[in-house]
């Protein structure tokens, strides 16, 4: 009897890669693609495969790493999310030359929705636009294969292959066999999957088959519909286009963008987003696909069942009220305070932001834009120079993290110093990379397999790019970093340059395993509460609600992690409250 | 046969390991089975759903209205989340309130499902620890027996499923949330 493990889309891809025979892995984490590298070093203890593995400070590097191992004859494999491949283009866009000695695969997972990243984006439309081989993964099982083919297709070739995957693929769960895919399975999973008629084609890829296969079984759509399954997108195979000329009409279902769409071409026969069929925004659920099969065979005149939603349920649940729970960073996060301290400091500041956890400082009104990694410093330093040549000069904080920073803050830090650009930037230095797993960063030296070795610091690459100002502090301490925000922005007046950097550094609680601190539990919020809202409003914490009918703050115990802060905000608590702490907690970092 | 769950709860409380465990049994009792997660942006705190399809599907989307059965291991996210219960459905929700408001109850009953509220905090503590609430969730569930989800098959998937040093204490409070729906069906049977 053959073994299963129970494994995520991630896992699977990995297997397939270790199985396929790579000599190499890289990755920078990004959701949905960061438990894929993991999974290579496990994959590799078990089967005892000679693979060299590691975190790379971001994309490119990451590419490239496989790239050059790919030229000198190797199998490289390197991973990332949809937008961590823009910061690749440079090696990607070059590796069309069929130069490799060995093979590329690139895995890339998009985020239909999105639901972790800023924008949406299409991979497979990447690939397309720039003749790139890309294939598109529809289930865990079907990644382990396509994984593997898409090595061979690499080799066969000379040149880089993208395999794409979306979150709902890559984290998904389902039973996979241990046992080597015997060889004429690792194929791609192609062609005509339902034969029933030629009213209706449907010309799907990824997830977006398996869930139009379930959703014309729940409608008993089965006549009149044919359904052919795309799994090499580009260059996509002359069958399907064959197919799509039998059918009377064609649905294209794929996500996220038009790529089979725009391949297929033949416009009036084809309903999809550029009819308006398809949402042009948002991942095809269940629901959204039932919908779109819904209209189009219905005004086919196809016969399905109907499904219409009772809206009762939600006219029931517009009735009771309970918590929203919109992303906010975790209750005890220290760089809540780190973003508190800064809108306290300049409350009328200009806050540009980053990616990762601290985009969530949106919350606390300290975060006004999201546009990249390292985008914080770029856009702090246009923002520098447009105030300079308007004559006026509202205070810039700029805030990023700390894996952020070493990904991406170089060359703009660098820049900025070397220009005299006037802003505040706080380094929110938790020790790791959170929002994706708790990766290494390069300032913990920490590498992919354990090892630690020649540890980075940031005030000393801060200090190395030319920045003067250079402070670092625990940000538990709000008194003091709301005191040293404010003394970073009288060094800006002083010099008349900037940029002043300011490194907030207390481990991520998650990341140092700290659970709710039981030996001291924090006083009452709600004893004192005059009903003024700042610790709701300004802090923000997950376990702080402000509870309407009694006018009064509440701590919920179940989120609670008694680290104290709402006792440094709380203006009754600072006032000489019962219970203010003498001084704020000190805990060391680590 | 087909079976579609709906976990959800909120980030922390061990919504996915009881999504694993579900998976784990349904596959060791010879099911196909997969499971599709939504964490959100927060790691903690933040609402998690885990959708959980057991037979011959192809993708791991539950759709509106279409669940089986909904484990809320918090109240908050059964509200969230009462969309997908099918008419007819099954709902296990952790709360400590005596009743569900008015309106849900009367929506609940119109499209014939049937709600179970759940002191699982409450039973966990008292067998363990209050962070197990989760075990009580699925033992309770357990007496239902749908599918391949009977006692003795959830208690072997857990035994796969959670580390060793916690092992006894998840199984002891499993057990508990067991005998609870028990408690609370023979209730139901004597009451007029």
């Amino acid at each position: 009897m053959s073994t299963t493990e129970v494994m995520i889309g991630n896992q699977a891809i990995a297997l397939g890669l270790v199985e396929a025979g790579i000599d190499l892995a890289a990755a920078y984490p990004g959701t949905p693609s960061s438990e894929i590298l993991p999974a290579v070093i496990d994959f590799k203890q078990r089967k005892r495969a000679p693979i060299h593995i590691e975190w790379s400070v971001n994309e490119r590097v990451a590419m490239e790493v496989a790239f050059g191992a790919a030229l000198a004859g190797k199998k490289a494999a390197c991973m990332m999310k949809q937008v961590g491949l823009n910061v690749a283009f440079p090696p990607l866009l070059r590796g069309r030359g069929k130069a490799l000695k060995g093979a590329l695969v690139i895995v890339s997972c998009d985020d239909p929705g999105p639901q972790s990243s800023q924008t949406e984006q299409d991979s497979r439309l990447v690939a397309t636009l720039f003749n790139l081989p890309v294939f598109d993964a529809s289930s865990p099982a079907d990644a382990r294969l396509l994984a593997a083919h898409a090595l061979a297709y690499s080799a066969g070739m000379r040149m880089p292959v993208i395999l794409r995957s979306t979150h709902r693929v890559s984290h998904a769960r389902e039973a996979i066999s241990l046992d080597p895919p015997p060889p004429a399975l690792i194929a791609p999973d192609e062609g005509l999957k339902v034969s029933k008629g030629r009213r209706l084609g449907i010309v799907t890829s990824g997830m977006s088959c398996n869930v139009a296969l379930d959703v014309m079984d729940e409608l008993g759509l089965d006549t009149g519909v044919s359904l052919y399954k795309v799994a090499q997108v580009f260059p996509l195979s002359p069958e399907v286009f064959a197919f799509a000329r039998e059918m009377e009409h064609v649905l294209v279902l794929e996500e996220t963008d038009e790529v089979l769409e725009a391949l297929l071409g033949n416009g009036g026969r084809i309903s999809g987003r550029g009819s308006g069929a398809v949402p042009r925004q948002g991942e095809l659920t269940f629901d959204v696909v039932r919908a779109i099969v819904q209209e189009v065979a219905g005004g086919l005149g196809l016969k399905a069942r109907a499904f219409s939603p009772d809206r009762t349920i939600e006219d029931a649940v517009s009735t009771v009220s309970f918590p929203r729970r919109p992303p906010k960073l975790c209750a005890g996060c220290p760089h809540r305070a780190s973003f508190y301290a800064m809108r306290q400091a300049f409350p009328k500041a200009v806050f540009p932001g980053d990616i990762g956890c601290y985009t969530l400082g949106t919350t606390q009104g300290a975060v006004d834009t999201c546009v990249d990694m390292g985008g914080s410093i770029g856009l702090a330093e246009g923002f520098s120079d447009a105030f300079e040549q308007d004559g006026s000069s509202p205070p810039i904080l700029a805030s990023l993290g700390d894996s952020t920073f070493f990904h991406a803050a170089l060359p703009l830090l660098y820049d900025a110093a070397h220009k005299g650009k006037k802003f505040i930037l706080v380094i929110m230095d938790n020790g790791t990379t959170a929002m994706t797993g708790m990766q290494p960063t390069p300032q913990s030296g920490g590498r992919a397999e354990g090892k630690s070795e020649h540890p980075i610091p940031i005030e000393q690459a801060v200090k190395g790019l030319g920045v003067g100002f250079v402070r670092t502090l625990d940000p538990y301490d709000i008194p003091g970093m709301i005191k040293t925000v404010r003394e970073a922005g009288a060094d800006l007046r002083e010099r008349g340059r900037g940029p002043a950097v300011i490194v907030a550094r207390h481990p991520c609680l998650l990341f140092a395993k700290k659970g709710k601190d039981t030996s001291s539990p924090v006083p009452d919020l709600s004893a004192d509460c005059d009903g003024c809202k700042k610790c709701v409003k300004f802090f923000g914490c997950p376990a702080c609600f402000f509870d309407e009918s009694e006018g009064c703050v509440k701590q919920d115990q179940a989120v609670c992690v008694n680290c104290g802060l709402c006792q440094l905000v709380c203006p009754q608590k600072k006032g000489g409250g019962k219970g203010r702490p003498e001084k704020p907690r000190q805990r060391r970092p680590q | 046969m087909k079976w579609e769950i709906v976990c959800t709860g909120i980030g922390g409380r061990g919504v996915l390991l009881a999504s694993a465990v579900l998976i784990e049994a349904a596959t060791s009792a010879g099911y196909r089975a997969m499971a599709s997660d939504e964490l959100g942006m927060s790691q903690r705190g933040g609402s998690v759903v885990s959708l959980v399809k057991v037979g011959s599907f192809r993708s791991p989307f539950v759709g509106r209205e279409n669940a089986d059965v909904i484990l809320s291991f918090e109240e908050s996210e059964f509200y969230r989340n009462l969309v997908f219960l099918k008419r007819g459905g099954l709902a296990i929700v952790n709360s400590r309130k005596p009743a569900l408001p008015g309106a849900v109850n009367a929506v609940l009953d119109a499209r014939k499902a049937v709600c179970h509220l759940v002191d699982a905090d409450g039973i966990a503590g008292r067998a363990g620890s209050v962070q197990a609430s989760n075990m009580a969730m699925l033992g309770f569930f357990s007496h239902f027996a749908l599918g391949p989800y009977t006692f003795e098959n959830i208690i072997g998937a857990i035994g796969r499923k959670v580390a060793a040093r916690l092992l006894d204490m998840n199984r002891t409070v499993c057990g508990a949330g067991r005998d609870a729906a028990q408690q609370s069906s023979m209730k139901t049977e004597v009451a007029p």
